[in-house]
């Protein structure tokens, strides 16, 4: 008669791999999760239009007989330089399009995971606080670089390309350097920034609105401070004047505001360090006591 | 034998609300159940073991290392939390899988030990489905397989069997005494002493942050038998059914609930009641619909042990 056997839990002999990266599968979630809403693919493809409009942009400088017909004294614009690198960074529709997307797409990373009691199960993995925020970061990470590096790297290249000589670069050899520390400094201040507001709430649709509301609401307070006092200083209010600041020094621009870049980066420094205050205490532990 | 997990003075307070109070327990391979009433403290005193709290005062070890912000401890701790902790919209499958890449395994590693998990618990053909679809009872047990997927060889387990239907709760009963046979080491909580008792022999008794007693089923058993036993019968003709009690001497107190069906009894002999309880419906011919006994009166000897 043949043995029946029960169903059992077998043990385990094989070997454990060496854990390199324990915060890779915070980000790897993250990121299929944000691309799991419809509306998000959408407004991912969306916030390439600033990159293709730019690339277009470079295409034309390199054929300006071709389109003379079309840009009529807009030929200046089309002077392809640092300036017009700078002016892809800080404008403010990538800005605004960037924001956008970490909202939706960024915007749950903790709050869904305080929502689930999610903490409890990393918490109880081999993970510690700091994988886990730089899993967290991570994802934001991507989506930044997305739309700033990758396309900045790619618009280098194509000038070259388009160009068909390396003049360009051999006159501006530090512009890719720019490109990768402004790339950085974006990353690194929204990464605080959206994990600040993520942990506020548990709910992603109330931080959709504290990201975004917060980002425009700081834009119109330094308009509406600027009228009264007069004075450029009431732009370091705002979120996208500071990083517009930012991105202006790092590509050796002239400042939009009469404001040293020193203070933008001083208080974007300033917002990074309160953040990272924040997630320390949020990202406690679990209490049972409600 | 050794302790493998060991706590000495361990508190915990969440503002001003004690959660914790100078707790001291050794907890050996086999299974221990943690037993006390909701918001005794074993919850906390699991999320304390288990590294998501840093305790106000004293310490923890598991197997000699601390707990506290050391990450590396739980690759061989496996956690089943009280409260829902699901993504809803995830299945099963990708639930299990996304937790065990922290662990580090390959990707065939990571497949197999998941059909494994799913496979331990019947949700092999539920693995597709996202969880917002899941049951009650299909919830607590993909929490279950997220605790075994990894091969643990300790198990901390917060009220596992609750919202499992009688099935489910013997199937876990046995698969939980099974991991006990291969050397593991299992902390179990509830408030329902029959589920521990039929878990394991071994038990502590936490309430209000303390822990009361530690001991056996017996020891916890001899503690019960001081104070009268409730067991409420729902019947046909709960009247008649008290009328053949009265001047029974095992009967302590009996009275009548408000839906006038069902007649609670007081007793110090349960046995001795349930023996003479089938004998009376047999004869007199009255129908029983139900009969309970909630908790086994574990109320009681908490109030007793606390000195209420």
């Amino acid at each position: 008669m043949a043995t029946v056997r029960e169903k059992g839990y077998s043990h385990w002999d094989g070997r454990l791999v060496e854990r390199r990266l324990p915060w890779w599968p915070i980000t790897r979630t993250g990121i299929q999760l944000s691309f799991r809403k419809k509306r998000f693919k959408v407004l991912f493809s969306g916030a390439f239009i600033p990159a293709f409009v730019f690339l277009v942009g470079l295409y034309i400088s390199e054929r300006l007989e071709d389109f003379k017909a079309f840009i009529q004294g807009s030929d200046r614009l089309l002077n392809i330089g640092p300036k017009y690198f700078s002016t892809y960074f800080t404008n403010d529709g990538l800005l605004f399009l960037i924001v956008l997307v970490l909202a939706y797409g960024a915007g749950g990373l903790i709050a869904d995971d305080l929502k689930h009691n999610s903490l409890q199960l990393y918490f109880s993995r081999p993970l510690g606080k700091k994988d886990y925020l730089v899993g967290k970061m991570s994802v934001i990470a991507f989506f930044v670089l997305v739309f700033s590096a990758v396309p900045g790297l790619v618009l280098i290249v194509f000038k070259l390309v388009f160009a068909g000589s390396f003049k360009f670069f051999l006159q501006y050899p530090w512009l890719p350097l720019s490109v990768i520390g402004f790339s950085a400094l974006l990353t690194v201040f929204l990464a605080f920034y959206v994990l600040l507001m993520s942990s506020l709430s548990k709910n992603s649709r109330y931080v959709f609105i504290l990201i975004f509301g917060t980002y425009i609401f700081s834009n119109v307070l330094f308009g509406i401070l600027q009228s009264i006092f007069k004075t450029p200083y009431m732009a370091l209010f705002s979120v996208p004047a500071n990083l517009q600041q930012a991105g202006a020094f790092v590509f050796g621009q002239k400042l939009p505001h009469a404001v040293p870049a020193v203070w933008s980066f001083a208080v974007l420094a300033a917002i990074c360090g309160l953040s990272a205050v924040m997630l320390n205490r949020k990202i406690r532990s679990v209490e049972v006591i409600k | 034998m050794t302790a493998v997990i060991a706590a000495s003075n361990l508190s915990k307070w969440y503002g001003n609300v004690l959660g914790l109070n100078d707790v001291s327990l050794e907890v050996e391979e086999g299974i221990t159940g943690l037993l006390g009433p909701n918001g005794a403290g074993k919850s906390t005193f699991m999320k304390l073991i288990t590294g998501q709290m840093k305790p106000n005062d004293g310490n923890v070890t598991v197997r000699g290392q601390k707990v506290w912000n050391n990450p590396g401890v739980f690759q061989g701790i496996g956690f089943c939390p009280e409260q829902d902790i699901f993504y809803e919209d995830v299945t099963g499958w990708e639930f299990l899988t996304g937790l065990l890449r922290f662990y580090g395994y390959a990707r065939s590693e990571i497949r197999e030990r998941a059909a494994r998990a799913l496979d331990i618990v019947d949700l092999t053909d539920d693995k597709d489905r996202l969880i917002r679809g899941y049951s009650r009872g299909m919830r607590q047990r993909i929490k279950f397989a997220q605790a075994i997927a990894h091969d643990a060889g300790i198990l901390i387990l917060d009220e596992p069997l609750s919202g499992l239907d009688p099935l489910g709760k013997r199937k876990l009963i046995k698969l939980i005494k099974d991991f006990k046979h291969q050397g593991r080491t299992i902390l179990v909580s509830s408030h329902v002493l029959p589920e521990i008792e039929a878990l394991t022999s071994r038990v502590v008794l936490i309430h209000q942050g303390k822990i009361l007693a530690q001991g056996d089923i017996p020891f916890i058993r001899e503690l019960i038998e001081a104070h009268p036993h409730q067991i409420s019968v729902r019947s046909s003709d709960p009247r008649a059914l008290a009328a053949r009690f009265v001047g029974d001497g095992s009967i302590q107190k009996m009275t009548f609930a408000a839906d006038g069906r069902t007649l609670v009894v007081e007793t110090h002999k349960r046995d001795e009641f349930f023996g003479r309880l089938t004998g009376v419906v047999l004869e007199a011919g009255i129908a029983v619909d139900e009969i309970s006994s909630p908790d086994d009166n574990l109320q009681a000897v908490f109030e007793y042990l606390v000195g209420e």
